[in-house]
């Protein structure tokens, strides 16, 4: 194995190689905290490289693997975004409030992977408290998106998108609320799934709004997440939210063929309602031509504006982010970034009738799209207007006066994904979105496996 | 529906926004306030956008999802434990009373009630049973 070509199999490929004998775990997590001791100065993606921890486990998985032990993520690198809890390793959201905070269990989600052999790399970077937004008031800088350092990652699973995307590790966890994991598989060109809520447990992740909050899994490919996401995908009773359905094989599931499959196109999203680039609309347009050429029946699908979705969540994520940070927000104001008092203060406005009111127009939303899902398997969208923006064009409000497109499947209870759905004429990865009905998860995962399949979208990395 | 901005969403003036910020317990400074006053502009103008005309019976999405009591946090051992399973066995599978709808709802809380209903029954049946099988050795040594 040359080291430098390590980094960037993909979770399957080095599956494979590792179950067959011919990819060493040890040698695999030498090589990827090489890469990220060079490259991370450039990213900003990890908060905290845990190299000793990860040399540990890779040792022991290489030990299982020599014993014959099998599995999907035995061996394989990973990171988490720093809102996961670890136990024994600094867990801060990015936040001053939480420099010294070392908790003493991991997360429901971290433990399973552990428990499946997988390597835990480090923390990654996030928007304070999942939702801050890029700030320079931390301890830590804003990571940078590996396509182009001067761009924005999206957030505020920005660390995630950036190491996935850079190399740095061949997966890692994010979280979404509004679009958290889907807005930086967008901007930096990778795979990212939104789980149908109660999915996947969120026992041990810091929260920021738990009605809408959900954890998953963040990787180069669809493949790769469904790979994890059989992992992370179970019943947990200590987590309320959490639901007892049977866990599928996502990974098997993605293989099927898509013939026949109905794909409604939103395309009043993009094309009117949060108006994309040209060449947004372009990759759009192509995406469904894509789609139809795989077999599927593509029809335009229409669901309320985007700003209707938009509204419910802004008011739901202010109120329960507010909730939770009151009593920190009163003692320790200025500890806070800007970013976020800004986008969080609000929150301890908003009256208890309007928080309802949200809540009650929340489920004829949720109405209105599980009804959609009569019509059809999946539909399609584009998560963001274009490109990603470069860091110094990203406002402090910009999670009010900008609607974003991904809050949809949020504040619907769906599952979502955003795979790369084509570049840019400067390079740049361009996400297409892809929705399905609540427990559709392997749907969802399995048009965008055949999507990425089809378009080579997989073959092009970043250079920085 | 039609969408008529709130009164409380439309512009506030300062001496408002001191009010409203005084009952939040924080205190900020000038320049902590004029983000506020700015962000809360782009919230109201939020909230003035859900419409409000609802009937009043239609309120079902306020409610809470109890878990059946075999999805309890804590497995009980012993004898509630197999009284658990027989909650189990007699409830659907747990998926199904996780149904989304309302109606899907409504046959959930119904199935919550059966289910717990036996539950009750169950425990009984075994606790009289394991108090009778310790009754019982008691009785032979006394013959003796």
């Amino acid at each position: 194995m040359k080291d430098a070509l390590a980094p960037f199999f993909t979770i399957a490929e080095a599956g494979r190689l590792i179950a067959a004998k011919k990819l060493s775990p040890v040698e695999l997590t030498r090589a990827l905290l090489k890469r990220i001791e060079t490259a991370n100065p450039k990213l900003n993606a990890y908060l905290l490289v845990t190299e000793q921890k990860a040399m540990t486990a890779a040792r022991a998985a290489e030990r299982a693997v020599m014993a014959g032990r099998k599995g999907s993520l035995l061996g394989i690198p990973l990171a988490y975004k720093d809102i996961y809890e670890t136990a024994g390793v600094r867990t801060t959201a990015h936040s001053r409030i939480l420099l010294d905070n070392v908790p003493k269990h991991d997360a429901e989600t971290v433990r399973r992977l552990h428990e499946a052999g997988a390597v835990m790399l480090g923390k990654l970077a996030t928007h304070e408290f999942a939702i801050g937004g890029p700030a320079t008031d931390l301890p830590w800088p804003p990571a940078r998106n590996p396509w182009d350092t001067a761009r924005f990652t999206g957030g505020s699973s920005s660390g995630s998108g950036a190491a996935v995307a850079g190399g740095l590790a061949l997966g890692a966890l994010g979280s979404d609320t509004g679009g958290s994991i889907r807005l930086p598989a967008a901007f930096c060109g990778i795979a990212g799934l939104k789980p149908t809520p109660g999915l996947v447990s969120r026992r041990g992740v810091i929260p920021l709004a738990p009605s809408l909050d959900t954890a998953g899994p963040m990787a180069w490919t669809a493949r790769d997440c469904a790979i994890m996401l059989d992992t992370l995908a179970g019943h947990d009773p200590l987590d309320p939210a959490s639901v007892a359905v049977p866990a599928g094989n996502y990974a098997r599931a993605i293989e099927v063929p898509l013939k026949g499959l109905r794909v409604g196109f939103l395309r009043r999203f993009h094309e009117h309602d949060v108006p994309g680039t040209p060449e947004m609309l372009r990759m759009m347009a192509q995406a469904a031509a894509t789609l139809k050429d795989l077999g599927c029946r593509v029809e335009d699908a229409v669901l309320p504006a985007v700003s209707e979705f938009n509204a419910v969540g802004r008011i739901i994520i202010s109120a329960e982010a507010y909730a939770l940070h009151e009593a920190t927000l009163k003692t320790r104001l200025a500890d806070y970034s800007r970013v976020f008092r800004i986008r969080v203060l609000a929150g301890g406005l908003i009256r208890a009738a309007d928080y309802i009111a949200a809540q009650r127009r929340r489920s004829d939303l949720i109405a209105a799209v599980a009804a959609l899902f009569q019509k059809f398997d999946v539909l399609i969208s584009a998560p963001v207007t274009g490109a990603a923006p470069t860091l110094a064009e990203q406002r402090p409000d910009d999670g009010f006066s900008r609607p974003l497109l991904t809050t949809v499947a949020n504040v619907a209870a769906v599952p979502s994904m955003v795979v790369c759905g084509g570049f840019s004429a400067t390079g740049l990865p361009l996400g297409l979105e892809i929705m399905g009905p609540a427990w559709g998860d392997a749907t969802v995962l399995r048009v965008g496996h055949h999507y990425e399949q089809a378009t080579g979208t997989r073959d092009r990395r970043p250079v920085f | 529906m039609a969408v008529p901005p709130a009164n409380h969403a439309q512009a506030i003036s300062p001496a408002e926004m001191h009010i409203l910020v005084s009952r939040t317990g924080l205190v900020l400074n000038p320049g902590q306030l004029a983000d506020l006053v700015l962000a809360w502009r782009q919230v109201a103008g939020l909230i003035g956008s859900l419409p409000r005309e609802r009937p009043f019976a239609d309120d079902m999405a306020m409610g809470f999802h109890i878990a059946p009591p075999a999805l309890s946090p804590r497995p009980a051992r012993g004898p509630a434990a197999t009284a658990a399973k027989a909650v189990a066995k007699a409830a659907k599978t747990p998926a199904e009373t996780a149904a989304t709808t309302k109606a899907g709802a409504n046959t959930a809380t119904a199935k919550v009630k059966t289910a717990a209903k036996r539950l009750v029954a169950a425990s009984t049946r075994i606790a009289s049973k394991a108090a009778g099988a310790k009754r019982k050795p008691a009785g032979r040594t006394t013959k003796r």
